[in-house]
């Protein structure tokens, strides 16, 4: 099987200068040659197929944004081979520019000033795509958008959200092979992200674009992602399926009980009576969380049933969230 | 179809240089008060001068110049510099760096549309108020073809010397000082400030062995000459072409070797 996107052992290294503190170190600073090395990226490998989500995560400044700026040839690896349809990035910036799209949630591709028709036909233009293609894609984005009242609406115009749709749909406009999404759903709201999420999902599904996308909004992840990739301090943690992912750190449930009386008594009761989970207690509910490996949520509730008049109770599924939280505070061990 | 991406740009350029009406209203009125101040100036340094001709240059012969000088500069300012500066800061140059063209081109087409907007705002009108109110000043001849293509070549010299100091932001991260130098030095060692005859000797050799007086001197100079020499022509469009050529290949020049300097050791 070939590969859209290959990666082998990359690794991006800066230069910086050591800065020092004060008047007196700012001064020193104008002539210091006292660089240090900051490795932004170390030795990451991966292979991203044709038509896959690819979900990118990890930590602010964990190297996301580095990696993707080598993969669209902006910055060049200072070692490993990095090969983007059939092309090595950097070498070839321009000609790799024609089969890739971006959306960098926080600017904008488009000309702000003008409707945004006038940036779709500028784009086409651009790109070189011929009329018929290009009105195809436009009445492909019509069947899953409206975009009728956007068309002749100058950007500056619109709300966040709107814009941010605009700039998905400018980005796949020259039916680019891949593209690259960086949180293209911050600041919108909950009905905006899901119909940002409908749109990237069909437009994937309909054109076999490949989109990479990094997010911090694990919905993002859970709505378009079947494989994620974590990386952090520039080291790759983790690259497999999403439900791999939970396995990955046992089976874990969250039961949630209510009862009378104290709930924070009962829970300290209930953890000394079951030391191997943990339990916890808010003002409503005491949370135990149960490594299904050692024992089924049902046996635990039964358990507890014989000694506590349980009032209700829920099941909580680990989520997405909640593993990339650990992930990111305690590593892959 | 190769031009077309072009020519859209450009398209595009004009859209948005139309789209800011009172922009071009006070551009307008901001020349217009920059003109007076240049008229009582200039008619304060005859009155001193106590002769009708100064350095060659009679009072009107001076304000003409200055008056279509500043015009000029008004038509050709591209604001790169600025638009560079703030990309590289941002960091929204990475956007037009994603376009499959190289950031010159995609730079210069889309600014020869507010170019072009700026010739038929400030440019034209100026220079057919300074046909009539001077009446015949301005010989309408075959002067105005040469006129044409020396312009040309100024935007071109201007658009790389632009490129080039927006370059210099890469390294400084900060633009304004830069700018404000830049505009000082061309305005004036091109003659746009003062005539390039009102020099003193040594200054004068220097301004005409850099390329800043081949922006706004040597269009000039063929515009209100009547019946130039061809030998003059030639020279003046011979040496605009050199320096079109030599500030193009340097800017391109340091232009790359930046690129690569940001590929390889990051921004």
């Amino acid at each position: 099987m070939s590969y859209i996107i290959e990666i082998k052992h990359i690794t991006k290294e800066f230069k910086v200068l050591n800065r020092h503190e004060g008047l007196k170190g700012s001064l020193k600073d104008l002539f210091s040659r006292d660089y240090r090395i900051v490795r932004a990226v170390d030795d990451i490998s991966m292979n991203i197929a044709q038509g896959e989500i690819v979900g990118y995560l990890g930590p602010n400044g964990a190297g996301k944004s580095t990696t993707i700026k080598m993969m669209t040839g902006i910055l060049q690896p200072s070692s490993g081979e990095i090969v983007v349809n059939g092309q090595i990035p950097y070498k070839n910036r321009t000609r790799n520019a024609k089969e890739i799209g971006v959306v960098f949630g926080q600017r904008s591709q488009l000309w702000w000033s003008l409707p945004l028709v006038e940036s779709f036909k500028l784009l086409r233009d651009i790109y070189e795509v011929p009329e018929a293609e290009y009105r195809a894609m436009l009445d492909l984005y019509r069947s899953l958008v409206d975009i009728e009242s956007l068309l002749h609406k100058p950007v500056r115009q619109m709300s966040l959200g709107q814009r941010t749709l605009s700039d998905i749909l400018a980005a796949f406009l020259h039916n680019p092979k891949i593209v690259f999404l960086d949180e293209p759903t911050i600041g919108l709201d909950v009905s905006m992200k899901a119909k940002i999420r409908t749109l990237i999902h069909a437009l994937n599904r309909e054109k076999q674009t490949t989109v990479i996308l990094t997010t911090h909004d694990m919905g993002d992840v859970d709505a378009l992602c079947r494989r994620i990739v974590i990386i952090d301090k520039g080291k790759m943690l983790y690259d497999n399926d999403i439900e791999h992912l939970k396995r990955f750190f046992g089976s874990y449930r969250t039961l949630k009980i209510r009862m009378d009386g104290d709930l924070q008594q009962s829970a300290e009761a209930i953890a000394q009576q079951m030391p191997e989970f943990r339990v916890s207690a808010d003002t409503d509910w005491i949370s135990v969380l149960v490594d299904e490996e050692q024992a089924s949520v049902m046996a635990v509730l039964a358990r507890l049933q014989e000694r506590y008049r349980i009032r209700d109770m829920q099941l909580e599924e680990i989520s997405t969230e909640a593993v990339i939280k650990k992930i990111y505070e305690e590593g892959t061990q | 179809m190769k031009w077309k991406k072009y020519l859209s740009l450009t398209r595009a350029g004009i859209l948005e240089a139309l789209q800011y009406r009172l922009g071009l209203f006070v551009m307008v009125i901001g020349n217009l008060i920059y003109l007076i101040i240049v008229y009582f100036l200039w008619r304060a340094i005859y009155a001193s001068a106590g002769t009708d001709v100064v350095n060659g240059m009679t009072f009107s012969d001076t304000l003409i110049y200055l008056v279509l000088a500043t015009a000029l500069f008004a038509f050709m300012e591209m604001y790169i510099v600025w638009e560079m500066g703030r990309s590289i800061q941002t960091g929204a140059i990475t956007l037009t760096l994603l376009k499959p063209m190289s950031y010159r081109s995609y730079s210069f087409w889309n600014c020869a549309g507010g170019v072009i907007v700026q010739f038929f705002c400030t440019f034209l009108p100026t220079f057919l108020v300074v046909l009539l109110v001077t009446k015949g000043a301005i010989p309408l001849g075959i002067n105005l073809l040469y006129f044409a293509v020396s312009v040309i070549l100024s935007v071109s010299i201007n658009f790389s010397i632009d490129l080039f100091v927006g370059t210099i932001c890469m390294y400084t991260e900060s633009i304004w000082g830069i700018n404000i130098m830049k505009q000082v030095v061309v305005l004036l060692l091109s003659g746009a400030t003062i005539p390039l005859a009102f020099f003193p000797e040594p200054l004068k050799t220097i301004a005409y062995c850099l390329p800043f007086q081949s922006i706004y001197n040597a269009p000039l100079s063929l515009l209100l000459t009547a019946n130039p020499q061809p030998s003059v022509i030639a020279e003046t469009l011979g040496m605009q072409l050199v320096w079109s050529i030599v500030t193009m290949g340097f800017s391109r020049l340091f232009w790359q070797v930046s690129l690569r300097r940001i590929t390889v050791n990051g921004g």
